[in-house]
């Protein structure tokens, strides 16, 4: 008769994750990428850039772009608007403005592996190559928000091509990230002068990050009961997967989302992605561009 | 704080409707579509298929093939397994196997206009040209456009052995093969006798009737206008005498690719818009 009292009274209380119920406003901005991808980075720099008079920090963070995957639904609702909200979301028709992040598969692999580790999701000893199998499978606790293949291609086919749509590559936000986080200035309305973008970038820095998580780990609600031997924040880097993902595993990913990577401008090794199955239609993919 | 108290109250007995907090269970197969696609007519044709016995009709259909948005969830969990569960969502990755179907858009524009004079969103003599141009623009329904419900699903879906497309058009061509693969998909043993008979109860005659006698007992229907019925003219191609010209044009130019794709032959891009071997008959004069 009582169905899940827990979940109820987290309801009345609104202390539920918004997650895929949250109230959506027309005046929301949403920062979107698969996890992994720079989206706290991100984050920070967005921050940093509206933000300018204020330290932004992982103590505060939530308060300014809240995360809508580990904030409750009144949380969220209860930020003044307009709204800079982070998402792990699939497409969801709801959404306008959209900040879309993108990173080479075969290092989100890699630091999610990290990740994995440092959730306690997996031992510490389990072996990458498999991991990176579940990753391409579909088999983390993640799933609900797709696989890579399934939650990139799902934005990209829908909004593309729309002006509200910003995609950005993580490779070319660590390759000239004033120049990336200049279009998103402009996505916001903001006219922001090099100055401004640039106190916001070395504000952002993964030195700066990483010293940040090493005072407040405990207190930031992505850290906090956490493994801390392992960093959030970790390499800032682009490549890692040629050194330090198995081949197997590189080519195992490669032939789950060849099309798509090549379409994001991600070479691959091999030509094994020409027969990719995951999307099968890339000039569907195309069409809103 | 108030509504939640009362929302809470629902959910402690089970009697709100899940909607997007369904709990999915690995079993679950579900039956998607784009509204105004044949989602209603294939829920009938089903629970026909699997229930042989019950008096299927509009005031029991969300009991046997669920709605999370119309069916409660105390309903949804006593139900028989496995499940099958109408939705109408873009693409859901947590969705363990799914039935698409998918229609003509110039159809399908056409049966939402009338559903919204019905549904009283628009009144009667609403420019179809004002309703084409929201349609286009994903603003008719909250399950985002035509080509978004559509796309995502055949980009992350297509070929996939936990798949099966179905087209409206060939379901009314021949619903006895469709339903068959229907049948096949879900991992029923129907001999065409059941089969048949399945189709039989479920024809757009019957069902015009069933709504007749159940709209006030239907979710679907009951505050909806009662001159305009639910249960609409059950044909494919009607856009081609009920659609103006420039109005296929707008549809055609918003998922060319896509319609392309699936079959949907274009009328108003010339050649270029068209599937190779449709541009060969042209060419050899056919």
């Amino acid at each position: 008769m009582i169905y899940g009292l827990k979940r109820v009274i987290k309801y009345v209380l609104g202390t539920d994750i918004a997650g895929r119920n949250l109230a959506v406003f027309p005046d929301d901005t949403f920062i979107v990428s698969y996890p992994r991808s720079g989206n706290t980075w991100t984050r920070f720099l967005v921050a940093n850039l509206v933000y300018p008079n204020q330290a932004v920090t992982f103590a505060n963070i939530e308060q300014l772009i809240p995360d809508s995957e580990a904030m409750s639904s009144r949380y969220v609702k209860r930020i003044p608007r307009p709204r800079i909200i982070k998402s792990h979301q699939y497409f969801d028709p709801r959404y306008g403005k959209i900040i879309y992040i993108v990173r080479d598969p075969r290092d989100v692999a890699l630091s999610y592996y990290d990740f994995a580790r440092k959730y306690r999701q997996i031992e510490n000893d389990y072996p990458l190559t498999s991991f990176a199998s579940d990753f391409v499978a579909g088999r983390l606790s993640s799933s609900d928000w797709g696989t890579w293949g399934e939650n990139v291609a799902s934005w990209l086919y829908t909004r593309g091509s729309q002006p509200q749509f910003l995609l950005l590559r993580y490779e070319d936000m660590l390759r000239d990230t004033e120049a990336e986080l200049g279009k998103i200035s402009r996505l916001l309305g903001m006219e922001a002068t090099p100055e401004r973008l640039r106190t916001a970038i070395e504000r952002s820095s993964a030195e700066r990050m990483r010293r940040l998580e090493a005072d407040q780990g405990d207190q930031w609600v992505s850290t906090k009961n956490k493994r801390s031997d392992i960093p959030f924040v970790r390499t800032a880097s682009s490549g890692l997967w040629k050194e330090k993902l198995p081949a197997s595993s590189a080519l195992e990913i490669e032939s789950a989302w060849g099309p798509l990577m090549r379409e994001l401008g991600y070479s691959l090794t091999t030509n094994r992605g020409e027969y990719g199955t995951a999307v099968e239609s890339p000039e569907l993919v195309k069409e809103h561009r | 704080m108030f509504s939640r108290l009362i929302g809470g109250s629902k959910m402690l007995l089970g009697l709100h409707k899940p909607r997007r907090s369904l709990k999915i269970w690995p079993d679950d197969i579900f039956l998607v579509s784009f509204p105004k696609s044949g989602n209603t007519w294939t829920r009938f044709l089903i629970a026909n298929l699997v229930f042989p016995d019950a008096p299927v009709g509009f005031k029991n259909i969300h009991k046997l093939v669920p709605d999370p948005y119309g069916t409660s969830k105390r309903d949804m969990e006593r139900m028989a397994r496995p499940r099958i569960i109408k939705s109408h969502e873009c693409f859901e990755p947590r969705y363990p196997r799914v039935m698409y179907i998918v229609r003509d858009p110039r159809d399908v524009v056409i049966s939402q206009y009338h559903y919204h004079r019905k549904c009283k969103k628009i009144e009667d003599g609403y420019p179809m040209e004002k309703f084409v141009d929201r349609f286009v623009a994903g603003d008719t329904c909250p399950h985002g456009s035509w080509g978004e419900n559509v796309g995502t699903w055949l980009t992350a879906r297509h070929n996939d052995p936990r798949f099966l497309l179905l087209k409206y058009e060939d379901m009314v061509a021949d619903t006895q093969r469709e339903l068959g693969r229907v049948a096949a998909f879900v991992g029923i043993k129907a001999d065409s006798e059941r089969i048949a008979k399945a189709v039989e109860r479920s024809s757009a005659d019957r069902m015009r009737k069933l709504e007749r006698a159940q709209a006030d007992e239907c979710g679907l229907t009951k505050d909806s206008r009662k001159d305009l019925s639910f249960v609409r003219a059950a044909k494919s191609g009607s856009w081609q005498k009920d659609l103006s010209e420039p109005l296929v044009a707008k549809i055609e130019d918003a998922w060319p690719q896509l319609m392309v794709f699936l079959g949907y032959k274009l009328v108003t891009r010339g050649t270029a818009g068209q599937p190779a071997e449709f541009s060969s008959l042209v060419s050899s004069g056919v």
